[in-house]
């Protein structure tokens, strides 16, 4: 086993592991966050990305930069959230929860992962025709939020100010459990 | 049974500190975290032995490493901290969700046949827009991209307006 292997696995377990203890891999709680009544897994999420986001300014400041940032297709990026959410919403899961709650027991689960690998066959397949009609002709490129600020610090501020207005948005306006 | 098993989740709070240091180590160990690749990994791996010059010539099972990579051994992993964690702590696992059943009745074909629509539609969009929930919306964002948070509002928007029109004339029964 290489070592890539080794930390994947080990990365997935934890991750694995996390995401069943805050309730993310059941569909009924993850409907119940779409629906307003938990609050508890988009505030999970989102302060995940704010606390991982200084993390990774912060190996950056310590040399290690692995960052790749992908770019925004106001085509592709806009169709493809769309077409998730109507999926998500539906099913309440996403591609990595399907793993994690197969392995807990999940029956539906398995079926969501079975159409998740039909589904990246047939855009597999359609790769050559979708993504230079929907992808390439609006890309505007690996944009960041310093792209708008102009630079990474202010970038950061106005990032976490407005992640952190959103969680404390959700505990206001999402109905207590 | 339900209410009771509530309190044993881990806090909102302590569960993001957690995710966020494992994200941290593998953007330290490795690079961007992402799940659906491991979906196209997996296939790229089936397809090879019986069509090896569709999976060589095909540019998205090009770009993707087979099963032998970080990617899939990610989202295997994933199953089995998913696994470890179910056998450790009980959380209600149930075949037809409870919000689902008071919507749909309890056939089992229903739910799994809603299961497999929406695992086509999640992997199908994260295909086109380069990544998922984890690949573009947590992973992205955490590196102040506007690509990964554009798609996550999107996301939340979209899923938030489809539950409704899913649930919605059950929504209030319970809880």
């Amino acid at each position: 086993m290489t070592p890539n292997i080794v930390l994947g696995v080990f990365s997935g377990i934890a991750f694995g592991f996390i995401i069943q203890r805050v309730g993310a891999t059941d569909p009924d709680k993850m409907a119940r966050a779409h629906l307003m009544q938990e609050p508890q897994i988009p505030m999970f999420m989102l302060t995940a990305v704010i606390l991982s986001a200084l993390g990774i300014a912060g190996l950056k400041s310590a040399g290690i930069d692995t960052t790749r940032v992908l770019p925004l297709s106001l085509g592709a990026t806009t169709i493809a959230g769309i077409l998730f959410g109507i999926g998500w919403g539906l099913c309440g899961y996403c591609p990595g929860t399907t793993w994690a709650a197969a392995g807990e027991g999940r029956m539906d689960a398995l079926f969501a992962l079975a159409g998740g690998l039909a589904g990246a066959a047939v855009f597999a397949h359609l790769h050559d025709t979708l993504i230079p009609l929907l992808y390439d002709p609006y890309n505007l490129g690996q944009l960041t939020v310093a792209d708008l600020t102009g630079s990474p610090l202010s970038a950061m501020v106005l990032f976490c100010l407005g992640l952190g207005a959103a969680v404390w948005g959700i505990s206001a306006v999402w109905k207590k459990s | 049974m339900e209410n009771n098993t509530k309190t044993l989740y881990w806090h909102w709070l302590a569960a993001a500190f957690a995710l966020a240091g494992i994200i941290v180590f593998i953007f330290a160990s490795f690079g961007p975290p992402a799940s659906s690749s491991g979906f196209i990994s997996l296939l790229k791996g089936a397809i090879a032995p019986l069509a090896p010059s569709y999976a060589e010539q095909n540019p998205h099972y090009a770009m993707m490493p087979g099963p032998g990579s970080w990617l899939f051994a990610f989202v295997l992993g994933m199953a089995m901290g998913g696994f470890i964690a179910g056998r450790t702590f009980r959380a209600p696992v149930r075949d037809v969700p409870p919000l689902w059943e008071q919507r749909f009745g309890n056939s089992r074909a229903k739910r799994y046949a809603a299961a497999f629509a929406g695992g086509f539609l999640i992997l199908f969009a994260s295909r086109l827009a380069g990544g998922c929930t984890l690949g573009l919306f947590i992973s992205g964002s955490s590196q102040l991209s506007l690509s990964g948070l554009y798609f996550g509002v999107l996301i939340f928007g979209a899923a938030m307006v489809t539950a409704r029109l899913v649930y919605g004339k059950t929504r209030k029964e319970k809880s």
